[in-house]
């Protein structure tokens, strides 16, 4: 910032100074050019006189010299200011470079500052989110595996229970499923008759309240 | 005679072989026919061949036991009159096997019913495959399970005093 005011003050007194020149040329060649119809206007030999004085000194040639003369000035002035007005505008802009590469350095860092600030809190937020999610997978599973094992048990007392309450069946089907066909009913006939024997009153007393 | 056979008959002596009501009602059937064939005889004119319908091994046996004459007409007609009631009134007994029985182990069984219960029991045999062994008897208001699976009923607390010490071990 102070190196760009520095180059400021270097341009505004060049430009002043080529402006100035640029002034006092044209000031001339008016006020000679100016000076020669009035002298007309004006009575009198003195004038006359003067003019032609000055038309003496100031003849073409020393006109044309002093014209040369401005002109090679003008032109060498003009070069000059040419050149440090392109050693500043170089200077400037490598300032201006420089300035620039440094905000937009300064500027990036920012940036690369509060995207990396942003980075890590939404990487906090996923890990805090994780954490969260893990918790609740975890209780979750903690929950289900009590009630599989609840229920697993339940189902394991049932199938106990159940299979205490229907054992008869399940051994009276597993008799008849190995050896069924084995079993000859006329083997079972002392003990069918010891069965009869044994509730023989109360069979007998059905048969004859029946008759 | 007649009135001697009367009484033989309303003693209603059965043979083993006649277990069912379906025999009863078979034998009724026969002596049936037997009658109208006699009733047919009768009528018949003279010099016409006739051939006694052969009788069923059942119907010998009533009749042998019975001590009857079937071409009595009056034996047949108190036979008829005694399968009539037999159908009717006789206590019938429902016992369900696992397998259909052979002849002498049914006629062993109504022996047993007829000896200790009722002379003219009949009994209606059905086939229940699930029960194994043994036998069901169902009686007019009762139900007497001595199947296999009442057995294992019975002595479950055996089988699970078994099991819990095969588990132990």
């Amino acid at each position: 910032m102070v190196g760009n005011t520095i180059t400021i003050w270097w341009i505004v007194p060049i430009i002043a100074s080529l402006l100035l020149s640029a002034a006092a040329f044209i000031w001339m060649a008016v006020r000679l050019g100016g000076g020669k119809k009035k002298g007309k206007n004006k009575n009198g030999s003195v004038e006359d006189a003067a003019e032609k004085d000055v038309e003496h000194i100031f003849n073409d040639d020393f006109r044309e010299e002093l014209r040369n003369r401005g002109r090679l000035h003008f032109e060498k002035i003009i070069g000059e200011n040419a050149m440090f007005l392109q050693q500043d505008l170089r200077l400037t802009t490598s300032q201006l470079n420089d300035y620039m590469k440094d905000e937009i350095t300064k500027k990036l860092q920012e940036e690369f500052k509060k995207y990396e600030e942003s980075i890590t809190d939404a990487k906090q937020m996923a890990i805090d989110s994780i954490e969260k999610t893990n918790a609740a997978v975890d209780e979750q599973r903690q929950t289900l595996s009590q009630q599989l094992k609840s229920q697993t048990n339940e189902q394991k007392a049932r199938l106990i229970k159940e299979f205490e309450n229907n054992m008869a069946d399940i051994i009276n089907h597993y008799v008849l499923s190995a050896i069924g066909k084995q079993i000859d009913l006329s083997d079972q006939l002392e003990y069918i008759l010891s069965d009869l024997e044994a509730n023989k009153q109360a069979i007998v007393e059905d048969m004859q309240s029946g008759v | 005679m007649a009135s001697s056979d009367t009484k033989v008959v309303a003693r209603g002596l059965l043979p083993p072989i006649v277990v069912t009501p379906t025999d009863v009602i078979d034998l009724r059937r026969e002596v049936e026919a037997l009658d109208e064939f006699m009733h047919q005889t009768s009528l018949r004119r003279g010099g016409q061949a006739m051939s006694i319908p052969k009788l069923s091994h059942s119907l010998e046996e009533v009749v042998k036991l019975n001590n009857l004459n079937l071409l009595n007409t009056t034996d047949r007609q108190q036979l008829l009159t005694f399968l009539k009631e037999l159908k009717d009134s006789a206590p019938v007994v429902h016992i369900s096997f696992a397998a259909d029985p052979s002849s002498a182990f049914m006629a062993k069984i109504i022996g047993w019913f007829r000896e200790n219960a009722h002379p003219q029991a009949l009994i209606q045999i059905g086939l229940q495959p699930s029960i194994a062994a043994g036998c069901m008897v169902r009686t007019e208001n009762k139900v007497f399970d001595f199947s296999l699976r009442k057995r294992f009923e019975e002595k479950r607390q055996i089988l699970m005093d078994k099991l819990n010490e095969s588990f132990k071990s």
